[in-house]
């Protein structure tokens, strides 16, 4: 079964005020009272310095389980929200392999599900190495994969999402076998809505009303799939898309506010495909979870279509 | 003003219709007035992003703080509707 053997999480330590951004994004002042007051967006993490191979390398830096396993890497999947970071032929993914020593490994990126992507990568790597792994169910000593996720805010495109949330920069590194015991993945669900397509903006009205709704059909089809119980699940995992939708997303599926992790929106904004990763290291850090217990990591991909993804786990 | 989560101010819920269909008027740019019974979603098109806006408004020029955290925005479906969760949900700003 898919498991995370390792998390690491890259945040910068710079935090640029919302009201900062307001004349590069062309922000009102309407616009930056609704990202404070409601959507409780206060802060996001910039590193300018930081190229895209430097975040990714910051994140993987903190995977202690990977020093002296790097041979048992068959696998790196860059998880992206956008298809294009860097201009041709510049790769930041084969860049950071050959620095981690993992040039023998089969590199490649999966995007087109935009923030949802991580999810996928996460579920992608485990069937991967099930699939190749003939003998090697010794968590131990099994194929391991490496799923990278970190981008930067580089156009006004990236970073904000209008009227919905603000883009932080951010890494996050993560380290999956096929039979782990660690954090292992119960169910994995998720509904690719192509109709969403925002190139037109026809639908961005009927998304707005469907949104909720969707992730909350996706997240009870996760758990059914698992065999648990929204009230069984210790905490949720959210992407830190705004804190008023998860307020509302709570009301929806009647679950308890304070066991969805929102502690990190009002720091770091959405961190594209890492804001899960990062909320599971706050969770750990924090003693929310426990062995044993069951959480749910949710996320929403919107952009080219929508895609509403949900993975449950037991610690 | 005090939090009215019992027994609503009949005088401060009307207060609240009044800012809010005179903000909507705004918003949605409407020749015809809003009143209360109208349907937010179906009759004015009202979005999640300008229902807040409408919030923001509503909580500046009240001078109010309203808990958002309650709203449970699929069962407001008239201006009414809203006016009474603002009316019995919010406190002195």
């Amino acid at each position: 079964m898919t498991a995370l053997e390792a998390v690491s999480v890259y945040l910068p330590p710079e935090r640029i005020p919302v009201e900062s951004l307001a004349g590069p994004l062309g922000l009102t002042e309407m616009q930056v009272k609704l990202f404070r007051r409601f959507h409780g967006l206060r802060e996001v993490g910039r590193d300018p310095d930081a190229s895209p191979q430097r975040l990714l390398m910051k994140a993987a830096a903190g995977l202690d389980a990977l020093r002296g396993q790097e041979h048992r890497v068959r696998y790196v999947l860059y998880a992206r929200t956008m298809p294009v970071v860097v201009p041709y032929p510049a790769n930041p993914l084969h860049e950071v392999c050959r620095a981690l020593g993992l040039g023998h490994a089969l590199a490649f990126t999966v995007t087109h599900q935009s923030c949802a992507s991580g999810l996928l990568a996460i579920d992608m790597a485990g069937r991967l190495l099930a699939a190749g792994a003939a003998g090697g169910q010794d968590g131990q000593a099994g194929p391991l994969a490496l799923v990278l996720s970190g981008e930067k805010a580089f156009t006004r495109e990236a970073q904000m999402f209008a009227d919905t949330t603000i883009f932080g920069e951010g890494a996050s590194a993560c380290l999956v076998s096929a039979f782990g015991t660690r954090d292992r993945m119960l169910a994995y669900a998720s509904n690719v809505r192509g109709e969403f397509d925002n190139a037109t903006g026809a639908n961005d009205a009927r998304l707005q009303r469907e949104y909720r709704p969707s992730l909350a059909e996706v997240m009870r089809q996760a758990l059914d799939e698992a065999g648990v119980a929204l009230g069984d699940i210790r905490v949720v995992l959210p992407h830190n898309v705004n804190m008023v939708t998860w307020q509302r997303m709570c009301l929806l599926l009647k679950f308890p506010r304070d066991r969805v992790l929102l502690d990190n929106i009002p720091t770091a904004g959405h961190v594209f495909c890492a804001d899960v990763f990062a909320n599971y290291k706050t969770a750990c850090e924090r003693g929310l979870l426990r062995p044993g217990d069951r959480y749910l990591a949710a996320a929403v991909g919107a952009g080219g279509g929508a895609t509403f993804a949900a993975m449950v786990f037991e610690h | 003003m005090t939090a009215q989560e019992t027994g609503l101010d009949p005088q401060f819920r009307q207060r609240v219709v009044d800012t809010m269909t005179t903000v909507l008027d705004r918003l949605l740019d409407r020749t015809e007035p809003v009143t209360e019974d109208m349907r937010l979603m179906e009759e004015l098109g009202l979005s999640s992003t300008l229902g807040l806006e409408l919030m923001l408004e509503v909580e500046d020029q009240l001078e109010i703080l309203i808990d958002v955290e309650q709203m449970d925005a699929d069962q407001m479906k008239t201006v009414g509707d809203l006016a009474t969760f603002v009316a019995g949900h919010s406190q002195a700003g």
